[in-house]
This record gives C-alpha cells, structure tokens and sequence, in this order.
C-alpha cells in the first residue's frame, strides 16, 4: 500500500518537476512547481511527519508559489523569456544530473543506512520544540535575531521616502 | 401579503397534487408493474435457507427493524457517511443553503426591504431551489481566449479546497471526519490554496475585470493570512495543542474568548476579508469591476463557486466557534432517548414494533452537536452582519490595517497568553482548568 503510494508520489514529483523545467508557458510550469512541493510534502506525511507537511503546504504552496506565480503575471513576458536553445547544454544538464545522482546514489548505498530500523515510533513535535527552548535556546535566538534583522533591512529598503502621498490612508 | 397571486385557491393546489397521484399510480400500474413482471421471467432468482428470494421476501427482510437499525447504524459510522453527509460535506452544504437564503431575508429586513418573496407561498422560501434550478440549466459559457484546462478546473479545486477545510471542524466529540494532531496547521495549509484557485482562474479567464479582482484576491488574502495565523497562536499556546478536537475539551470550564478577547476581534476580521465580503469585497466589487474575479463564470461554474464560498463561510464560523467559543461544549438540553422503545418498543393499537439496536445517536452527540449549531449560526449571522451597515473601504486602507494594525494586536493577545501561562494561572498546570 505505502510502496504503491510511494510510486505514484514519487512519479508526480519528479514528473511534475521535469514539467515545471520543459513547459513554454509560465503559468503552467509555476502550476507543475507546485505540484512537486505538494508532492514533496506528500512524502512527509508517508515519514510521519505531518507538522512538516502542512508547513511544507502552507509555505511552499501557500507562499512561495503564490510568489513565483505573481512574478509570473506581472513582469512582461519577453523581460524574462529569452530563448537560448541548445541541445548540447540539455545532454550535458541530463549528464552532469546521472553523474550526481550516481554518485550520492554509491555513497548512500555504501553508507550502511539501509540497516536504519524503521519501525521507530515518529519523533513528536512537542520534543523538536521543547529542545529547542532549552539545549538549543542560544541557537534559536539567534535565528530570530537574523529573522527580526531581515524583516527590518526588508521593511526599511521597501519604504519609500521621495514619495510623499496626498492621499489620506487612515 | 398575498397580493402576488390572488388566483391562488388552496382547494385548487390540493386537487392538483390528487391529480399528479392519479396519473403516478395509473402509469405505474400500467406500464411500470408490467415492465417488472417481464424483467422478473428473465432473472433468476437465489435460494436463501430453502426459500425463493422474490422481491416481496427481499423488501419483508429490508423493513423488519432488527435487520435495517443494524444496518443503519454501522452505516453511519462508516468513512463515507462522515465524508459525505453529517459532520461532512452535507451538513455543511445544508447549513450553507440555509445561511444563503437567510443572508437576504436579514439583509432585507435591516434594509427595510422585503426580500425574496415570489417564489414558494411563505416568504419565497423556494427561492434558492429557484436559483439552484437556473444556476442548472443555464448554458457554461466559456469566453473564445481563455486558458480552458484552468477555466474549468478552478471551480472545482475551489469546491474542493472548501470541503476539505470543512472536513477538519469537529462538530460533536468524536465526529469529525479528519481529526489530525496538527489539526490547525492543516488549516492553514488548505486556506493557503484559496489566493492560488483565485488568480489563476482570473488570469484563465482572460479579462481585465478578473485579473483585477484576482490580483485583488490575492494580495487581500495573502496579507490577512498573517495576523490570522498569528491571531491563534494564542489558542495555541493556552490549550498546548493543535487538534482541533483537544482544543475543544480543553474549554469544558470556560471559554478562550474569555482571555483573548483581541484574539478573537483581529480573526473575526481577518475571516471577514478572508471571505472576500463587505467590507472588504474588493475582490468583488460589483460597482468598480463587474464581479471581480468571478466575472465571466456562468451557469454551474458560478454556482459552485458560490457553494464554495459559502461552504467557506461555514466552515470559518465554524473555526471560530471550535476555537474561542467551545465547540461544542455547553449544557445538556437534548432530552434523552425514551427507554420504553428500547425495552417494549413501539405499540400501536395491536401492533407493537420493536427496534432492538435503537437509539441510532446518542445523546452527547446530539447535544454537542445543537449546542455547535447555534453557535455557528450566531457567528454567522455576526459574519453576514456588516454587509447591511458599512461601505467598502479602499484597497489601500485595507492593506494598510492589515499589515500594520491587525498585525500588532494579534501579537497583544500572544504576549497576554504567555503572561497568563507563565503566571501559572492557564495551560497545563495551570491554577485554573
């Protein structure tokens, strides 16, 4: 049962991904983008790891896609579609990914992670935050520093201050 | 008020429904009875223990109680009756009619307007079987350029989308058709598709005034996401859970409006733009840009979307009701199951009936269930309130109080719930609970 999920998660996915790269059209490859991150969240929820998923969903999908598509619709299209057509760069895309693929594929193999059990219970939520706040808590402060510091250098290079507006907006 | 129809007589519409009978039983009997004797030559019939199963035998066996309440009952807890009718897609569907009909009798009357009033003889209640039946036979008519494997697949994701959200609303303890332990977040993933459905069937459709109200859509939704996720972090963090279901246990003393009354005004808002309705329809400003994104849908397509959007509208009361209000906890009114029928069952005259296997719901489901029902419809009815009183407010206003105001009093609430759990007055452990 999982495995024939599996499958039919993992063809999406990577269907869907080799779509997003080959479709002419924009919004059609920004809707095979989300398929894949759907899939991919997919296969969080066959890890037992459903908090992943659904943040996978709500950021990727929610966000993200929402982003790209947005970007998509609003910049002209002959901006950002320059056609360079060659097909030695495609063979040499596809040669370099066998090359990778085999190469992580010889050292997971040789790795010995195939003897991981994995009848082990699912790690709660509830643990992940409760380290985080105690053994991992100088870590999390200071991601939320760089986070906080981020979205302050974001609002203050969006603000616009040569723009002065007649318009009331309260 | 019965001025419309003054050739109405009521002996008039009795003789007629007798006249419908007649006919029924002349063409059954005629054409209907002949038909199932001719296919019955042709079947053959099983033998059960010795005896022929004819029709008859089959339909004494269906109506005996101790076979069908049986029957009935394991029915009712399968997958496909939460999925399909009670805490899923039916019951919502119905609440939705029901709140569609009642949005524009309560609009009328806060208006001093009458409202539907035509169509069925009580203050037009068939008009939304009316409406359903035009919505039906209407022709889909899809406009000559636009993107048509989007077109028509965008009302559907968006029914779709919507019944999801609705199948995670527990409405009574243990009916709930998917109960998560990430209950909430999973809210927030499906909510997260609506902006998606609604720019991309905009941009299909190939119009200004869709990709308008679609832009529209997106950047309202996308911006009152924020101070919504946030707003309930609250919920979160005093109940120290996100099952839906455990959220609503954990309000058996009190309510969570109680200790976060902000919480609760920045999501009412938050689901008011959400649900793309005055004051915040940019969406679908009627006077500005035809009908915004819903623009050139016709016929079924436009009626599923309002489905969806009125499905939507449940499940949000719902969502509300389930996190601030609590669910449904409240005190027992539903009078219990007479044990007479259980025991003797029913007689009448000479005949007793007995129904071994009743009652079919228990009673705190019952009970859970009238108690979510009258909150919902409160909320609602709270919901569809504002649509009779305020004008719509610029898309500039409305971004603006999203990002700055409603973003910083959803953050009031969070402080206030860590101050209340670092006290040691709420939560787990806490003084009181």
């Amino acid at each position: 049962m999982v495995d024939s999920i599996f499958l039919s998660l993992s063809v999406l996915t990577i269907g869907s991904a080799i779509a997003a790269l080959e479709i002419r059209s924009l919004i059609y490859g920004s809707i095979a983008l989300m398929i894949t991150l759907s899939g991919i969240a997919g296969f969080f929820l066959l890890l037992d790891a459903p908090f992943v998923a659904m943040f996978q969903l709500s950021v990727y999908v929610g966000s993200i896609a929402v982003l790209i598509l947005f970007t998509v619709m609003l910049v002209r299209r002959e901006l950002i579609f320059n056609k360079i057509e060659d097909p030695r760069r495609r063979y040499a895309g596809i040669g370099l990914m066998l090359i990778i693929m085999l190469g992580i594929g010889t050292i997971i193999i040789g790795s010995g992670l195939k003897s991981v059990e994995t009848d082990a219970p699912s790690v709660d939520y509830k643990k992940i935050g409760e380290d985080f706040l105690t053994y991992y808590s100088p870590a999390l402060i200071v991601m939320a520093l760089i986070l906080t510091s981020s979205v302050i250098g974001a609002l203050a290079l969006a603000r616009r201050e040569d723009v002065t507006s007649d318009q009331r907006t309260d | 008020m019965s001025t419309i129809a003054p050739e109405f007589r009521l002996s008039r519409f009795i003789a007629s429904l007798f006249d419908i009978i007649f006919w029924i039983l002349l063409i059954f009997s005629l054409v209907g009875l002949p038909i199932v004797f001719i296919i019955l030559f042709y079947i053959k019939l099983p033998l059960i223990n010795g005896q022929l199963l004819t029709p008859y035998l089959a339909m004494t066996w269906l109506a005996d109680p101790s076979r069908s309440v049986p029957i009935i009952k394991s029915f009712i807890h399968t997958t496909f009756f939460k999925v399909a009718v009670f805490p899923g897609f039916g019951f919502a569907a119905l609440l939705a009619a029901a709140t569609i009909f009642i949005e524009r009798k309560f609009l009328a009357k806060m208006q001093l307007r009458v409202g539907p009033l035509y169509c069925g003889k009580i203050e037009g209640i068939l008009q939304l079987m009316g409406d359903g039946l035009k919505l039906m036979s209407k022709e889909i008519i899809i406009p000559a350029k636009a993107d048509k494997p989007i077109f028509w697949i965008g009302p559907l994701l968006f029914v779709g989308t919507a019944g999801a959200f609705v199948s995670l609303i527990p409405v009574a303890p243990g009916w709930v058709v998917a109960n998560p332990n990430v209950g909430l977040l999973a809210v927030f993933a499906t909510i997260g598709f609506f902006p998606i459905i609604a720019v991309l069937s905009a941009w299909a459709a190939n119009s200004k005034w869709t990709f308008i109200g679609g832009l529209r859509a997106l950047h309202q939704m996308i911006s009152f996401e924020i101070p919504l996720i946030l707003s309930l972090l609250s919920i979160v963090i005093l109940s120290g859970t996100l099952n839906l279901s455990q959220i609503v246990e954990s309000q058996k003393h009190y309510w969570w409006i109680v200790f976060t009354p902000i919480s609760a005004i920045v999501f009412f808002i938050t689901i008011i733009a959400e649900l793309e309705r005055i004051p915040f329809d940019l969406p679908e400003a009627e006077s500005e840009i035809v009908a915004g994104w819903l623009t050139e849908f016709s016929g079924m397509m436009y009626g599923l979307i309002q489905l969806g959007t009125y499905l939507k509208l449940y499940a949000f009361a719902g969502l509300f009701t389930v996190l601030f209000l609590g669910g449904w906890n409240g005190p027992m009114v539903w009078p219990p199951f007479p044990e007479d029928i259980v025991t003797h069952g029913i007689t009448i005259g000479p005949v007793t009936a007995k129904f071994p296997g009743l009652p079919l719901f228990d009673q705190e489901m019952l009970n859970g269930t009238l108690w979510f029902v009258i909150k919902t419809a409160g909320v609602i009815l709270l919901i569809l309130l504002p649509r009779g009183v305020f004008p719509r407010i610029r898309i500039d206003m409305l971004l603006h109080n999203g990002w700055y105001k409603w973003i910083g009093l959803a953050f009031v609430n969070i402080f206030i719930a860590l101050g209340l759990l670092y006290a040691g007055v709420l939560g787990p452990g806490g003084l009181i609970h």
